[in-house]
């Protein structure tokens, strides 16, 4: 039998999340360590689901709720994990935890953020809003107790926030700590990040203000976004009634991206629905080399395709530029099936950017190896340790909960052998 | 409109043997015409010639001046998504389209082949063995004027190079001319018929478009091919001037030689040296130059545009040497040495080699490109936009 029962989880977005109560219903005791202050990761940014369309907390807030129903879930908030040393049964685990300068008193009263002077960009929508660095990213975020940025909090010298908290909430002496953990089983969910749009030289690179990513426009069209659920373009807040998709913004080339990133055709195909709803006299062009709508998703692809407002062009956007007196991002593309070349203004301009899994960027200490992209060989990690969802492979939200549950049993049957 | 493709497995199979080797990967996203800056916009290139290519669709692609708007700029290779390398592919069936229409045929196919190298360079070596056996210079040693040394006098005056060359370049010449109306009537096939458009107009148009090197100027990833393309282009036009006053120089000469006027004064038009030796010079100093600047480009950019072909390569090595051999011979004769006998007669090889092949190497694409561009103006394909 392993010494140690315990089950670590790295991430709290969705496959995370599953992973945890999926064990711990189980019977097993599960710390979770996430790097942000809430809980949620990209699902979270969703406006709604594909293919049903409906908003990401259903799903989320079952899994916040089994996680505060649980007695067997413990986690780090803002925290990291710096070095695994054991084998299967019996790990070690050292966790770093950054301070989040408000404590469990915290009841979400919004006043440490109305006092807060700093001002600075919110990260949770892309940089598309501006946010106070004492601050919670939207109403239903989990766990509700608010943190402060200390890259822009300028510490004890202000304390305006303190001054205002009337529960004691507020801490700004807290230091970072080390904590340190024993787990039978490790499961890594530390999911993916959006591709860097500054790579892609020919299409704006991320100076056109109208050229926003499908992460981006998620976030416009979430009710907690940055204009309250309308869809608005970023230069000059007007409704967009023309917008163009670019699919395979770094996906499918090997100058950027040498896999397909799997939901970026039913992502825009959802965003074009987001513009349809809001905007009925508006139009949506996706620009594709091929529309992948894997299995039973073909019928949403038939269904969103049945709007004439919607068209398809078969061709890639390979460069966009800016009119400089309206702001409209001109794109450049073939329509290969009438041997043209186009280039025509939009209002706006959403690049279908693809997923890059989180450890191309950030390794996590365990011996495990990557392909030259960053995902993790699964057959490669040391035995008791588990990789989910994103980490390995592109995947939607569906896929990674299919995945974290697998992984759940494997774990527990790690901490039971 | 339904079409049978029949695919031409050959044909493809010497696209990807001549250079082309990447053509399967790619999969027509278009990203290469979008990024393209010297396509029309209208059945742009060069995604429909891949596609084209991938189904061996060669009448298609021989009869259509697009292979030859096309120049490689390599925009299109730099940012393709899949390495399809669509500005080598092109490369490759212009190379495969001059062996198509040039006259003899079999020249082609033996310049497009390494294998061939020495035969080919054979011919000059053996030429100019020959006549210099017969002059009797092997055994009895090489002439000098007073001590100096004359290259006319070496080659029994300057006959043997007059003669051979004049034979050369006549030869050329014609061959190319059978070659270009071939690929003339080829794109009108293909296009239904000849083109009422006004051929003086495209004609002055694309000599306008070549002297200024108007399209190349529209490349991005190696903009840097304008200038060395210009420098090597200027310097032939440098070298031809030279090589008609220095043969003008010398009819006199001639004229008393074959008795047709006893009391010509051979020295009459010498005065024209003056002219053609600081064109000469300055020509050929601009020739290694823009070569060696087209080689280290090449180099510089093989991430992004490929390295080339042995037929590219070919190529540049032979105008290297050509300009290379030419300095250093006159160097040498300077100098006074006896070296300056085997680099003249070196020189004169690879002269002959760039002479008499010309219909068959890249050095052909200056009368294909042309031809092309002229069409494409005169049926209004290319506006020059």
């Amino acid at each position: 039998m392993a010494e140690n029962k315990k089950v670590l989880v790295i991430g709290g977005g969705f496959s995370g999340l599953t992973a945890a109560v999926e064990t711990a219903e189980a019977g097993s005791d599960v710390i979770i360590v996430e790097k942000t202050p809430f809980f949620g990761g990209r699902v979270t940014q969703l406006n709604k689901y594909f293919p049903k369309l409906c908003p990401p907390n259903c799903g989320l807030e079952i899994n916040f709720k089994r996680i505060k129903n649980s007695g067997d879930v413990t986690f780090h908030m803002m925290a990291e994990v710096e070095k695994v040393t054991g084998q299967e049964g019996n790990f070690e685990v050292t966790i770093k935890v950054k301070p989040r300068y408000v404590n469990d008193k915290c009841v979400g009263c919004n006043a440490c953020a109305e006092a807060c002077p700093v001002e600075m960009p919110n990260e949770f929508n892309f940089g598309m809003d501006k946010t106070k660095a004492a601050y919670i990213t939207h109403n239903q975020a989990f766990p509700f107790v608010y943190a402060i940025d200390d890259r822009f909090c300028k510490g004890k010298a202000c304390g305006k926030c303190a001054e205002a908290c009337k529960y004691d909430a507020i801490d700004l002496d807290m230091k970072p700590q080390t904590v340190t953990v024993n787990v039978g089983s490790i499961i890594l969910a530390s999911g993916w990040d959006p591709y860097d749009v500054t790579k892609l030289d020919n299409l704006g690179a991320g100076n056109i203000k109208n050229v926003i990513t499908n992460m981006q426009m998620e976030r416009l069209a979430s009710p907690n976004g940055p204009t309250g659920g309308k869809i608005l373009r970023p230069s000059d807040g007007k409704e967009p009634k023309s917008i163009a998709f670019v699919q395979c913004a770094g996906s499918r080339d090997e100058n950027h991206l040498p896999y397909c990133s799997f939901i970026c055709c039913m992502a825009s195909l959802k965003q074009a629905t987001y513009l349809r709803e809001q905007y009925p006299d508006s139009t949506a062009s996706i620009f594709y080399i091929d529309i992948r709508t894997p299995g039973r998703y073909e019928q949403f692809y038939w269904k969103v395709k049945e709007d004439p407002n919607v068209s398809l062009i078969k061709g890639k956007i390979a460069r966009i530029t800016e009119d400089p007196a309206t702001g409209n991002p001109i794109i450049e593309a073939e329509d290969i099936l009438q041997g043209k070349k186009i280039k025509q203004a939009f209002d706006m301009v959403v690049l279908a950017t693809g997923m890059v899994p989180s450890t191309s960027s950030s390794k996590i200490p365990v011996q495990v190896s990557y392909t030259p992209e960053g995902f993790v060989m699964p057959a490669t990690l040391m035995k008791g340790v588990y990789a989910v969802g994103t980490l390995k492979s592109p995947v939607d939200v569906a896929k990674s909960v299919q995945d974290a549950t697998g992984v759940a049993i494997k774990s527990i049957q790690s901490v039971r052998r | 409109m339904t079409e049978q493709i029949k695919p031409d497995l050959n044909f493809i199979n010497s696209v990807i043997n001549a250079g082309g080797e990447s053509l399967k990967k790619c999969y027509q996203c278009s990203t290469c015409t979008v990024v393209c800056n010297v396509t029309p916009d209208d059945k742009p290139f060069p995604r429909k010639e891949m596609v084209q290519a991938q189904w061996g669709m060669k009448d298609k692609l021989f009869g259509n001046p697009d292979i030859w708007l096309c120049h490689q700029c390599s925009d299109c290779t730099a940012y393709c998504p899949r390495g399809a390398k669509p500005g080598e592919v092109l490369g490759a069936i212009r190379k495969l389209s001059i062996e198509e229409f040039s006259v003899p045929g079999f020249l082609a196919r033996m310049v497009n082949q390494p294998k061939f190298l020495l035969v080919l360079l054979a011919a000059p070596v053996l030429l100019y063995t020959l006549i210099i056996a017969s002059q009797g210079f092997f055994t009895d040693g090489v002439p000098t004027e007073n001590g100096k040394i004359v290259f006319g006098k070496f080659l029994f005056s300057l006959y043997y190079v007059d003669t051979v060359f004049t034979a050369a370049a006549l030869f050329a010449v014609f061959s190319l001319y059978l070659g270009v109306t071939k690929y003339w009537r080829a794109m009108a096939a293909a296009n239904g018929g000849v083109s009422s458009g006004d051929f003086g107009k495209a004609l002055s148009d694309t000599f306008m478009d070549i002297l200024g090197h108007n399209r190349f100027k529209k490349c991005e990833v190696t903009k840097d091919r304008a200038t060395a393309h210009m420098l090597v282009f200027y310097s032939f036009i440098g070298l031809f001037i030279t090589t008609i006053l220095a043969f003008a120089r010398v009819i006199p000469e001639y004229i008393h030689h074959l008795h047709l006027s006893e009391g010509i004064d051979v020295h009459m038009l010498d005065w024209l040296a003056y002219i053609y030796k600081p064109i000469g010079n300055v020509s050929a100093a601009a020739l290694v130059l823009g070569i060696f600047l087209m080689m280290s480009n090449r180099f510089k950019n093989q991430g992004k545009a490929g390295l080339g072909s042995y037929y590219d390569w070919l190529f540049i090595s032979l105008v290297a040497g050509v300009g290379i051999s030419g300095l250093l011979a006159q160097f040498l004769r300077m100098a006074n040495t006896v070296a300056a006998y085997p680099t003249y007669v070196a020189h004169l090889c690879l002269v002959f080699f760039l002479f008499a092949y010309a219909p068959f190497s890249k050095m052909a694409h200056m009368a294909y490109r042309t031809t092309a561009l002229v069409y494409s103006r005169q049926t209004g394909r290319d506006t020059g936009n």
